[in-house]
C-alpha cells in the first residue's frame, strides 16, 4: 500500500504536489497565463483605439474596434474559467489526497510518534492540508503574472527599447524592495493570529464549561480572565496593523513612481515624435497594468512561504516513525496468554497467564500496575520498552502481525469513544462482512441484552437505529458505558480485556452485566475456548470470575477464586467490597 | 432500580423541547450593536475614512494628468510638459502612499478595537446568561456563537474591511472622475452597473444554498476526522483504520466536489463581470468617438475616461466578489448580536444577605414546559451544617430539585429560602459565594491544574491550592502529574480521567468554601478502585456546610444526617438511614434490593459493611 517513492521533508511534497498535479497544472498554467496576457493587451486595445478610431474619427475604425474589444474580452473569460476551474481542481483533489494521507498515517495500527494531540493532528489534516494545496494556486499565479509581464515588456519594447528595458529593470526591484518588509510582516501577522486564535480557543472552553463556572460562581473571573486575553489580541493585531499598511503603502507609491518614470519617458519621446499618441497611451496603460501582475508575484512569494510552512508541518506527521515494529506471523488458533518476568512501569517482574476458555478477574492495590499490564496486552508498548515475554498460543507477541494479534486479544479502552453513527453502527463496528443479516442481527440483540444496552435503544423511539451524534456526548456516561460493553462482546474476540468496564453504571445494572458477560463469552451458546480478562475492582464481575488475580507491588500477589480471597485476604475484601 | 448514573439532566428527557435556540437579531438591531462600539472610537474611525478618501483622491490625479498629457502632445508643446506630468504623478504616488499606509493602519486599528469589543460583549453576556435560560439552551448554539461568528466576523473584518472600504472610495471617486470629466463620458461608464447587477442577481441566490452546502460537507468532513483521531485507541482496539479511512476519504471527497461545484458557479459570475467591464469601455471608447468628433471633449479626456475605467476593474471586482463574506459575515453578526441583546436582569432591586447558611424549600412544584408534572409540593427545611440525601429511582425529580435549590431552574410553584431570604432575592455575587453547586458535567479547563482549582478563587496561592487538593485526597495523583499542579490540562494539555475530573471539582469547592452545598452526582463512577477516594473526597468536601446530596448510589446517602425519598416528584419518607430501614417503606425496599444484590456477589461472606 506504501508508495515506494515516499516523500519526507516538505520540499520534496511541494514537488510531488507540482509533478502528481502535472496535467490539470498545465491546462491551468496555460488558461491563467493566456488571461494574464489579454489583460495586459487591453491598455493596448485602449492605445490602438485611440490612435486608430476616436483620434481619426473612422466610424469602420471604431465599429472593428469594438468587435475586436468584445473578441479579446471574450478569449480574456474563456481562458480564466477554463484555466482556473482546472487549478481548482488539481488544488481540491492535492488537499483532498494530503488529508486522506496523513489521516491514513495518524490512524496507522503501527502507531505514530509524533508527539501531538488530537487538536494539533486535526488542525494538520485540514488547515495545513489546504494551505499546502495552495501552491497549485502560487505558481501557476506567479507563472501567468509572469507571462502578463512578458507580453508586456515585449510590446514596450517594441514602442522603444529604454522604455522596455526601463520596465523591465523597474519592475524586478519593485518587487524586491516590497519583499523586503515581507519577514516583518508575516511575523507580526503571524503572532496576531495565534493570538486570535488563543482568544476563540478560550471563550470555547469557558462555554463549554459554563455551568461548572456557574456551579462555583466563577463567571466573573473568568469574563475577567477572557477580557484579558481579547486585549492581548488586540494589543497583538494593533502592533500587526502599521506593519501591513505599511506594505500597502509601499507598493502603491511603488506603482506610482514607477509610471511616473515610464511617464516621463513616454511622454517625452510622444513631445519629440517618436512614438504615437495611441503608443503613448499604451505605454502608460501598461505600466498602470504591470503593477497588478507585479504584486500578485509578490503575494505568490508569500503565499509559498505559507505553503511551506504548512508542507512542512504535514511532512513531521508524514516522516514520524513508527513506534511499533509488527511481525509477520499469523498466529493459530490457540489463545492461551503468557507473560514471564515482565518489566515495564510499575511492573516488576509480573508472571501470568490467561488460560483458553478462562474469565479472569484482576484485581490491582495500585492502579498503575493494571494501566501497565492494559498497555501491554493492547500493544501500545514496543518490544524495547519493557523486559520479559510475552506469548499468545506459544509465539511470542512481536512476531505476529498486529492485526492477527489485535483480532486475537481486544481490549476495549476505558475512556469510551463512540463514533457518529447509529447504535446499531457503533454494537456492530467489525460485523464480518460475509455474514447473514439475520446473524448480525442476533448478535447485536444478544450484545445489548448481555449488557443491559437493550435499555438504551428502548429510551428512544428510533431503538438500536438512534442516531449517535458529537461522539456520543449527548449520552450518559452509564450509557456510552453499556454500548462500549455491547460493542466488545458483538466483536467475539478470542480474548476480551475490560477496564474497569461498570464505573459509571449502578449495582443492579452492575450485577445484570456481569451475569450477561458470563453468559455471552462463556455460556452453552458461546465459541467454546473464549476468554475473558476483566480489570475491576467491583465484586458483582469478580464474583463471575472463574479465578482472580491480586497484584500488588507489580506482581501476582494473592490468587483464587472471589470468595476464597474475600474469606482470607483482608486486603483483597477491603479493596473490593463497599 | 436503586439509583441512576444518569448524567443528563432527569428533566431532559421529559422535555423534549426544552432545548431552545438563541436569538438573532433583526438587521437594525445588529447593526445598532456595531454603532455603539463604532461610537467608542468614533475618532479614529473618522480619521480612518476621511484619509481612505484623500488616498484614492490621490490616485485619481495620474489618468488625469496623462489626458492632459495626450492632449499636449497632439498641441505640440514643448517636452518639458512630460517632466511636469512625472512630476505630479510621482508626488501623487508618494502623498497616496503615505496616505494608504496611514489609511490600512487605521483602518484595521479601528476594526480590531471594535472585533475586541463585540466579541468581549458577546462573550461577556454569554457568561452571564441567566442561570435558568442557560438550562433550555443547545449548548452548542452558544459555542458556535462565542467560537465560529466571531471568527467569521474577525477574519471579514480584518482581511476584507478595509479593502473594500477603499474599493468603494475608489468606485465612487472614480465614477465622480468621468462625471467631472463630460457627464456624457460618466453616463457611458454607468452602462456597465446594469450587468454588473445582473450578473450579482444571478450569482447570490445561486450561490448561498451552494456555499451553505459546502459548509456542511466540510462540517461533516471534519467530523469524520475528529471522530477517528480522538478515538483512534478505539480504532487501533477494533481495527477499523481501513473503514474509519473510507469515511474519511469519501467525506472529503464530498466537500472536494461540492467545493468544484461552487467555483463552476462563480467561474460563470465572473464572465458576467468580465462582460460588464467589456461593455463598459466599449460604451465609454464609443462615446468619447462622437465628442470628440463633435469637438466637446478632447482625445485626452477620453483617454483619461478611459484608464479611469480600466483603474475600476479591480476594485469593482473586490466589491462584487466579497458580497458572499459580507453575507455571511453580517448573519454571524447578527447572531452575536443575538447574545448580547438578551436583556440583563441585573441585580435584584432588595439584594438581600442570607441570615444562614439554613436552606427551606416551600411547596415547589415543576414541570418543564408542557411535559408532564417532574415535582410537585415539595416542602424540605435543612438546617444549618445538616447534610441531606435526596434518593430516588430515575425521574424521581432528584436533579430538578437540586437545580432548583442553586437556583439554575425557576421553580413553576413555590419558592426556595436561603438563609429565610428567596433565592431569586440573593444578590447575585453573593448567591455564588454562599451556594455552591458541584454537577454532573465535569469540565478541565485549559490551564494548570492550579488554575483549575482556583477557579472562583483567583488570588489563591499554590499552598492554597494544595490544601484543597489534599483535603479531598486528591494531591497524591496532582505530584505524579508531569509538572505537579503546574501541569498543563484540559483542551490542549493532559488528559484527566473522569475520576480525576470529579476529584478537581471537590477540590474547586474546597477552595472556594461556600456555606451551603449542592452535590449533583459527585462520586457515582463507583466500583472502581478510585470510588472510595471519591465518596471519601465528597464527605471531606461538604464537611462544615449545609449539603444537599443527591445520592445517585444508595452509599451516598447512609451516611447523611437525613434522607429524603423522593417518589414520582413527592417526598415520598423522610429519615435517617436506619430510621428508614425500620419502617419497612420504600426506602427499605430500595435498600434491600441493593444489600441483596451486594451479598450475592459476596457469596453470604461478608455481612453488612459498614457505610464509607
Amino acid at each position: 500500500m506504501r508508495d515506494p517513492n515516499k516523500p519526507s521533508g516538505g520540499g520534496r511534497l511541494l514537488t510531488r504536489a507540482l509533478v502528481r498535479n502535472r496535467g490539470r497544472l498545465a491546462a491551468g498554467v496555460v488558461g491563467t497565463s493566456l488571461h494574464q496576457v489579454a489583460e495586459a493587451l487591453v491598455p493596448v486595445a485602449i492605445g490602438l483605439i485611440i490612435d486608430r478610431a476616436v483620434a481619426t474619427g473612422d466610424g469602420r475604425a471604431l465599429a472593428i474596434s469594438v468587435a475586436g474589444l468584445a473578441l479579446q474580452f471574450t478569449v480574456l473569460t474563456l481562458s480564466w474559467r477554463y484555466g482556473a476551474r482546472s487549478l481548482v481542481a488539481a488544488i481540491q483533489l492535492e488537499a483532498h489526497r494530503l488529508r486522506v494521507e496523513a489521516a491514513e498515517r495518524m490512524m496507522d495500527a503501527r502507531r505514530q510518534d509524533t508527539g501531538m494531540r488530537a487538536g494539533e493532528l486535526l488542525g494538520i489534516a485540514t488547515s495545513d492540508a489546504d494551505r499546502m494545496a495552495r501552491l497549485l494556486h502560487f505558481v501557476p499565479a506567479a507563472l501567468a503574472g509572469l507571462a502578463g509581464l512578458a507580453v508586456a515588456a515585449t510590446t514596450l519594447l517594441r514602442i522603444d527599447t529604454v522604455l522596455g528595458l526601463g520596465v523591465l529593470v523597474g519592475v524586478p526591484l519593485l518587487v524586491v524592495l516590497t519583499q523586503l518588509l515581507g519577514p516583518t510582516l508575516t511575523r507580526r501577522a503571524a503572532s496576531q493570529q495565534a493570538a486570535a486564535a488563543e482568544t476563540t480557543a478560550l471563550a470555547s472552553d469557558l462555554i463549554r464549561g459554563l455551568p461548572v463556572l456557574r456551579g462555583i460562581g466563577a463567571e466573573e473571573h473568568a469574563a475577567d480572565g477572557y477580557r484579558r486575553s481579547s486585549g492581548a489580541a488586540l494589543r497583538a493585531a494593533l502592533g500587526a496593523a502599521a506593519p501591513s499598511g505599511a506594505y500597502f503603502g509601499v507598493t502603491t507609491a511603488g506603482g506610482g513612481l514607477l509610471l511616473a518614470a515610464v511617464a516621463a519617458f513616454a511622454g517625452w519621446a510622444a513631445l519629440e515624435g517618436r512614438i504615437s499618441v495611441g503608443e503613448l497611451i499604451t505605454v502608460v496603460g501598461l505600466a498602470q497594468f504591470i503593477t497588478e501582475p507585479v504584486r500578485e508575484l509578490g503575494l505568490c512569494g508569500h503565499g509559498i512561504a505559507v505553503c511551506r510552512a504548512s508542507a512542512h508541518r504535514l511532512a513531521t506527521v508524514l516522516d514520524a516513525p513508527f513506534r511499533l515494529t509488527p511481525g509477520d506471523l499469523d498466529g493459530g488458533d490457540a489463545t492461551r496468554i503468557e507473560l514471564h518476568g515482565i518489566r515495564h512501569g510499575s511492573l516488576r517482574g509480573l508472571d501470568m497467564t490467561v488460560h483458553a476458555g478462562e474469565f479472569l478477574g484482576v484485581v490491582a492495590h495500585d492502579p498503575a500496575d493494571t494501566r501497565a499490564l492494559l498497555a501491554l496486552l493492547a500493544g501500545r508498548v514496543p518490544r524495547q520498552d519493557y523486559e520479559g515475554r510475552i506469548t499468545v498460543g506459544g509465539v511470542e507477541v512481536e512476531r505476529l502481525r498486529l492485526d492477527a494479534a489485535r483480532r486475537t486479544i481486544l481490549v476495549e479502552p476505558h475512556d469510551v469513544d463512540l463514533f457518529e453513527g447509529t447504535l446499531r453502527s457503533n454494537i456492530l463496528l467489525e460485523s464480518p462482512d460475509g455474514a447473514e443479516d439475520g446473524d448480525t442481527e442476533a448478535v447485536l440483540l444478544t450484545a445489548l441484552r448481555a449488557t443491559a444496552a437493550d435499555e438504551v435503544a428502548r429510551a428512544h423511539p428510533d431503538g438500536v437505529d438512534r442516531r449517535i451524534t458529537d461522539r456520543g456526548t449527548t449520552l450518559s456516561g452509564g450509557q456510552r458505558q453499556r454500548l462500549a460493553l455491547a460493542r466488545a462482546i458483538a466483536a467475539r474476540p478470542p480474548v476480551l480485556v475490560l477496564d474497569e468496564p461498570t464505573t459509571a453504571v449502578d449495582a443492579v445494572t452492575e450485577e445484570t452485566i456481569a451475569h450477561g458477560l458470563r453468559q455471552a463469552r462463556h455460556g452453552a451458546t458461546a465459541p467454546a475456548g473464549q476468554a475473558t480478562v476483566v480489570v475491576t475492582n467491583s465484586p458483582a464481575l469478580l464474583a463471575h470470575a472463574d479465578r482472580v488475580l491480586v497484584l500488588a507491588d507489580g506482581v501476582v500477589a494473592a490468587e483464587g477464586t472471589h470468595a476464597e480471597l474475600v474469606a482470607t485476604d483482608d486486603a483483597y475484601r477491603k479493596a473490593v467490597l463497599r | 432500580m436503586t439509583a441512576d448514573a444518569t448524567p443528563t439532566r432527569e428533566g431532559a428527557d421529559a422535555s423534549p423541547s426544552s432545548h431552545r435556540l438563541l436569538p438573532i437579531a433583526t438587521a437594525r438591531a445588529t447593526l445598532a450593536l456595531v454603532l455603539t462600539e463604532l461610537r467608542a472610537v468614533r475618532g479614529m474611525a473618522l480619521v480612518a475614512l476621511l484619509v481612505s478618501l484623500a488616498a484614492n483622491t490621490c490616485a485619481l490625479v495620474a489618468p488625469w494628468v496623462l489626458g492632459l498629457l495626450v492632449d499636449a502632445v497632439r498641441q505640440g508643446t514643448d517636452t518639458t510638459h512630460a517632466a511636469w506630468t512625472a512630476v505630479v504623478i510621482a508626488a501623487a504616488a508618494l502623498l497616496g502612499g503615505a496616505l494608504t499606509a496611514l489609511a490600512f493602519t487605521l483602518l484595521a486599528r479601528t476594526g480590531e478595537t471594535v472585533l475586541a469589543r463585540l466579541r468581549e460583549r458577546v462573550v461577556q453576556r454569554a457568561l452571564r446568561l441567566p442561570a435558568p435560560l442557560l438550562a433550555r439552551l443547545s449548548a452548542g448554539d452558544l459555542l458556535s456563537r462565542v467560537g465560529d461568528d466571531v471568527a467569521v466576523v474577525a477574519e471579514t473584518l480584518r482581511e476584507k474591511a478595509p479593502m473594500l472600504i477603499s474599493s468603494l472610495f475608489t468606485a465612487v471617486l472614480t465614477m465622480g472622475g468621468l462625471f467631472a470629466l463630460d457627464w456624457r463620458l460618466g453616463l457611458a461608464g454607468l452602462c456597465s452597473l446594469p450587468v454588473y447587477a445582473g450578473a450579482l442577481r444571478w450569482y447570490l441566490p445561486r450561490s448561498a444554498p451552494m456555499y451553505a452546502e459546502e459548509r456542511a460537507a466540510m462540517g461533516e468532513r471534519a467530523q469524520a476526522l475528529v471522530g477517528s483521531l480522538h478515538g483512534v485507541e478505539t480504532v487501533h482496539a477494533y481495527r477499523l483504520h481501513r473503514h474509519r479511512l473510507e469515511l474519511v476519504n469519501e467525506r472529503s471527497a464530498a466537500a472536494m466536489g461540492i467545493t468544484n461545484r461552487v467555483f463552476r458557479l462563480f467561474c460563470r459570475f465572473g464572465s458576467g463581470m468580465n462582460a460588464a467591464e467589456c461593455v463598459g469601455l466599449a460604451a465609454i471608447m464609443t462615446v468619447g468617438f462622437f465628442l470628440v468628433d463633435a469637438d466637446v471633449v478632447t482625445v485626452g479626456a477620453t483617454t483619461t475616461a478611459a484608464l479611469y475605467f480600466h483603474r475600476l476593474f479591480g476594485p469593482l471586482g473586490a466589491i462584487m466578489t466579497s458580497f458572499n463574506d459580507v453575507q455571511s459575515a453580517g448573519t454571524s453578526l447578527a447572531r452575536m448580536a443575538g447574545v448580547a441583546a438578551i436583556p440583563d436582569p441585573g441585580p435584584p432591586p432588595v439584594a438581600r444577605r442570607p441570615a444562614d447558611s439554613g436552606v427551606e424549600i416551600r411547596a415547589v412544584g415543576h414541570r418543564y414546559d408542557d411535559g408532564p408534572i417532574v415535582l410537585e409540593d415539595v416542602t424540605l427545611r435543612i438546617a444549618p451544617g445538616e447534610r441531606v440525601a435526596l434518593v430516588g429511582g430515575s425521574g424521581a425529580g432528584k436533579t430538578t430539585l437540586a437545580s432548583i435549590v442553586a437556583g439554575l431552574i425557576t421553580p413553576a410553584r413555590g419558592e426556595v429560602l436561603l438563609g429565610g431570604v428567596p433565592v431569586e432575592e440573593v444578590h447575585p455575587d453573593l448567591l455564588r459565594r454562599h451556594l455552591a453547586l458541584v454537577s454532573q458535567d465535569t469540565h478541565v479547563f485549559a490551564g494548570t491544574l492550579a488554575d483549575n482549582v482556583r477557579l472562583a478563587v483567583p488570588g489563591a496561592s499554590d499552598e492554597q491550592v494544595v490544601a484543597a487538593l489534599a483535603a479531598v485526597g486528591a494531591h497524591d495523583w496532582a505530584t505524579t502529574l508531569p509538572a505537579g499542579i503546574h501541569t498543563e490540562v484540559g483542551e490542549n494539555g493532559l488528559r484527566l480521567t473522569a475520576h480525576q475530573g470529579q476529584h478537581l471539582a471537590l477540590a474547586r469547592l474546597v477552595l472556594a468554601d461556600p456555606a451551603v452545598v449542592v452535590l449533583d452526582e459527585a462520586g457515582a463512577e463507583a466500583g472502581s478502585a478510585g470510588a472510595r477516594i471519591l465518596e471519601h473526597a465528597a464527605v471531606a468536601a461538604t464537611e462544615g456546610r449545609t449539603a444537599l446530596v443527591v445520592a445517585h448510589r444508595l452509599q451516598q446517602a447512609v451516611g447523611a444526617d437525613r434522607i429524603v425519598v423522593l417518589e414520582q416528584g413527592r417526598v415520598a419518607e423522610t429519615g435517617t438511614h436506619t430510621e428508614l430501614v425500620a419502617r419497612g417503606g420504600r426506602y427499605a425496599a430500595l435498600w434491600a434490593a441493593w444489600h441483596d444484590g451486594e451479598r450475592a456477589e459476596d457469596a453470604g461472606q461478608v455481612s453488612q459493611q459498614a457505610p464509607a
